[in-house]
């Protein structure tokens, strides 16, 4: 028997390879998107700190500014640095 | 008296001579056309004796048609066989109580000669007439001796007759008489009608003797003509040719007869009989398409004339209350029982909605008709499954249509009621009729969607249902048009709102972007395609329903291919990882067999199964079963696909072979193998298993519970769960769920359940 396969569709659900499911903003999963956003994924894309902490990046923007001085993340009270690695 | 010499005997004779009635035995001769007998006259008059004379005389001519006339006349009614006679026999009748009244009409005129003469003016049974008197005498014998069953003969006349006149206006070539079945210039039917009426007319009995028959002659002829031409015809409107027909045909029968009615009331009559009829022809009609109404409804667009009909008819009658009855009979007799599909109970659940609103456009009646049905769809669990589909079939569909219609859905609770302020002037009230339900003060919509929804009074059951349906159909098939489920998405929006079908659009917007990454992955240098081209749908978890859970562990060449993919998509989007649900997906094979080829579209299970054929010719159950992670009995029921084209037998007892060449054609003709019909089987996990897992939310809090109070009978645990744990808009479950949940867990072993109360095990 020769078996050709010509196409091979497979299903896959996608993640963000992060130390936590949720949010610790919003408490949203990070593969569901923050409470402003329509669209997971690209739109509403996650961002981690030099402390090694995620968030979802409009959370943790909107947080940010709403800190005038001392920028830090809300998990760790370390000063918030983002972490472009 | 005074003259003593006065011949008696003389007098008599004379006397008798001129009434011979009063002879023994009385006489009526033949002819009897004598002119005023003068002299009997006188003598009476000489005698004063004209009030007795007089007196007598009537006496003899009641004895007279007591005795011989009516019962003779009565004669002829009996009921004899042979049908054809009858014409005739009534005719003959009617002519020989003619005949004979006549005369006693020459009695009349003498007895006027000699009251006139000897100045009687003393009524007749309150007539000053005699001829009325006559009348009224022949009338009152003839009723006294009616026989029982004299209607028959009467009703054979003049039905007769009404046929012959009904065949006039239908055919004007008809050669045959109707009424005597003969040629029509031989036939004298209607000249012995005319006959007939004319003497019965003349003899004032048209109406005491023949009017009651008349009335229901016409009345069940009136019943007949109209099941004859109503049956199964929904597509034309009858009532006016119906109204046009009373006229030509019945009515002006009617008046020939009663033209002869001597009574000078015939203009009046008619009339009066004129209303009677044709309300009676709407109450029939009406009645009649009341009986027909469920298959009217049934052929809505068709039968609208039908339709128009009735509603027209409704008002002249009073028969809604029946019409209520009627249709919510028919609908549980033929629509609400098991062995109707819900499909079709949802079809006939549309046509009714129309022709409804056709027939009462206020809605009430609408809302007291479909409450049966609404309680009976919601008792059926695949009406939302039917619904959903039905929405977004393709091809001519009711429901299709109303959606693209497009009206937002208003849910009873809390849609700001502003129902038509604009066309106040035109407001009436709610007919008085219709059966008053406690809903009756919510406004009332006639949008077949709206009132779908309605059955369950939330929109969440149907957008679930959708989001699953459209789960199926995209998994299913990958290069599925995803622009037309986008415009059904619009349109879907249009009525549910945006927040209710986001995440339909969230999985809608995952297939396009898996296309566009499937093309980035391809171009990406660092990834390649050994032999298998390898495609994926990239999901967001959390938007889509959830997936079955089914173990399945791929072919090894098929599981490098994904991690090469996994790692390709990797780089493309950083710090995202794929998770693959091996079992999903669609396959495309070709099969070179030795002497066949076949190309398929398969799951990854069957394609699975064939590539570890490859390797090995044979398999035992067990074995493949252990690499490939999946329970015998499943694995048996994926084999049986292959089995079914004849790739692979059962040569022995769970050790399957490839099958290179077909034995023969009949043994490939494996009847027994049932062959899994796979494309029905659904990716999602069932609305069961997933209810189940919303339930096990609960388990938590009634494990606190149970900790805390140690026992606790199920209101109890029902009624904290309420104040705790079913807040905000999440699921509710009932009493009985609760139940049946405890009562598994109760099975499981994991409670305890004794004198009504649940307790956990130590």
């Amino acid at each position: 028997m020769k078996l050709t396969i010509k196409n091979w569709t497979g299903v896959a659900t996608w993640r963000w390879v992060a130390n936590d499911d949720n949010c610790g903003i919003c408490r949203m999963p990070f593969d569901g998107c923050c409470p402003d956003c329509k669209l997971p994924g690209d739109d509403c894309p996650l961002v981690w700190g030099q402390c090694s902490h995620c968030f979802h990046m409009h959370c943790i923007v909107k947080w940010l500014q709403s800190q005038p001085v001392n920028q830090q993340c809300p998990m760790c009270r370390q000063g918030w640095k983002f972490n472009n690695k | 008296m005074n003259n003593p010499s006065f011949d008696y005997k003389a007098a008599w004779a004379t006397i008798t001579q001129a009434f011979p009635i009063l002879q023994s035995p009385p006489s009526l001769p033949e002819s009897d056309f004598e002119t005023v007998p003068f002299e009997a006259v006188n003598t009476i008059k000489l005698l004063n004796l004209a009030e007795q004379i007089q007196g007598l005389v009537i006496t003899r001519m009641e004895e007279r048609l007591r005795k011989d006339i009516v019962p003779q006349f009565w004669s002829h009614f009996k009921k004899t066989d042979h049908d054809s006679a009858t014409f005739r026999e009534f005719h003959d009748a009617v002519k020989f109580l003619y005949y004979n009244y006549m005369k006693l009409d020459l009695i009349m005129n003498k007895l006027i000669v000699l009251r006139e003469a000897s100045n009687v003016a003393k009524p007749v049974y309150n007539h000053a007439c005699l001829h009325e008197a006559l009348k009224l005498i022949v009338k009152a014998v003839l009723l006294s001796q009616l026989p029982v069953d004299q209607q028959w003969l009467i009703l054979s006349f003049y039905e007769k007759a009404l046929k012959r006149q009904d065949c006039e206006e239908e055919s004007y070539g008809n050669e045959q008489c109707c009424g005597c079945l003969q040629e029509q210039y031989v036939c004298q039917c209607v000249e012995m009608f005319q006959e007939t009426n004319k003497k019965l007319g003349k003899m004032a009995l048209l109406e005491p003797l023949v009017g009651q028959s008349l009335t229901d002659l016409i009345y069940n002829y009136i019943q007949a003509h109209i099941q004859k031409i109503c049956k199964d015809s929904f597509d034309t409107s009858h009532l006016e040719s119906l109204e046009k027909w009373l006229q030509s045909v019945i009515i002006s029968w009617l008046k020939k007869i009663y033209y002869y009615d001597c009574a000078n009331r015939s203009e009046r009559f008619i009339n009066e009989f004129d209303q009677k009829l044709i309300s009676y022809l709407y109450n029939a009609y009406t009645k009649i398409r009341i009986d027909q109404l469920f298959n009217i409804i049934i052929e809505y667009p068709d039968s609208l004339p039908a339709l128009e009909d009735l509603r027209l008819c409704l008002p002249k009658t009073d028969l809604k209350p029946h019409l209520t009855k009627t249709l919510q009979k028919a609908m549980e007799t033929r629509l609400l029982h098991p062995g109707v599909s819900t499909s079709d109970v949802l079809t006939a659940y549309v046509a009714t909605i129309r022709s409804l609103r056709i027939l009462d456009p206020c809605g009430l009646l609408l809302e007291t008709i479909t409450q049966p049905i609404h309680r009976y769809l919601r008792s059926r669990e695949d009406t939302i499954r039917c619904v959903v589909s039905s929405l977004t079939e393709e091809g001519p569909n009711d429901l299709a249509e109303e959606l693209v219609r497009g009206e937002a859905v208003q849910v009873d609770e809390n849609t700001p009621v502003d129902d038509g302020v604009e066309d106040w002037e035109t407001w009436t009230p709610d007919p008085v009729d219709g059966v008053t339900s406690k809903t009756s003060g919510l406004p009332r919509t006639s949008d077949i969607i709206s009132m779908l929804v309605n059955v369950y009074g939330s929109k969440e059951l149907f957008v679930n249902e959708y989001r699953t349906l459209l789960a199926d159909r995209l998994l299913s098939q990958y290069s599925c048009d995803t622009e037309k489920e986008i415009r059904y998405l619009e349109l879907l929006k249009l009525r549910f709102g945006d927040s209710q079908l986001h995440y339909c659009e969230v999985m809608l917007k995952d297939i396009a972007d898996s296309k566009r990454i499937n093309q980035h992955i391809k171009q990406d240098l660092n990834y390649s395609e050994d032999d298998i081209p390898m495609s994926a749908m990239i999901v967001s978890a959390q938007f889509w329903p959830p997936f079955k859970d089914e173990k399945l562990e791929l072919h090894k060449r098929l599981a490098k291919q994904m991690e090469k993919y996994t790692s390709a998509f990797e780089t493309l989007k950083g710090s995202r990882t794929l998770c693959w649900k091996t079992h999903l997906g669609i396959v495309d094979l070709e099969i070179e067999l030795a002497d066949r080829s076949l190309s398929l579209s398969v799951s990854p299970v069957h394609a699975t199964i064939l590539m570890h054929f490859q390797d090995h010719k044979s398999w035992s159950l067990d074995a493949l079963s252990k690499v490939m992670h999946v329970p015998s009995t499943i694995l048996r029921r994926k084999l049986s696909f292959w089995q079914s084209h004849g790739v692979i037998t059962e040569r022995e007892p769970d050790v399957f072979h490839l099958q290179e060449e077909q034995e023969n054609k009949e043994n490939n003709l494996q009847d027994d193998i049932v062959v899994e019909d796979y494309e029905s089987e659904s990716a999602m996990a069932s609305a069961q298993d997933q209810r189940e897992e919303e339930l096990q939310t609960f388990w938590s809090y009634i494990l606190g519970m149970l900790m805390n109070l140690d026992t606790l009978p199920l209101e109890r645990i029902h009624q904290m769960l309420k104040m705790f744990a079913f807040q905000g808009p999440t699921i509710e479950c009932n009493i009985q769920e609760l139940k049946v949940f405890l009562d598994r867990k109760v099975r499981e072993h994991q409670l305890i359940y004794s004198n009504g109360l649940y307790r956990l095990p130590k």
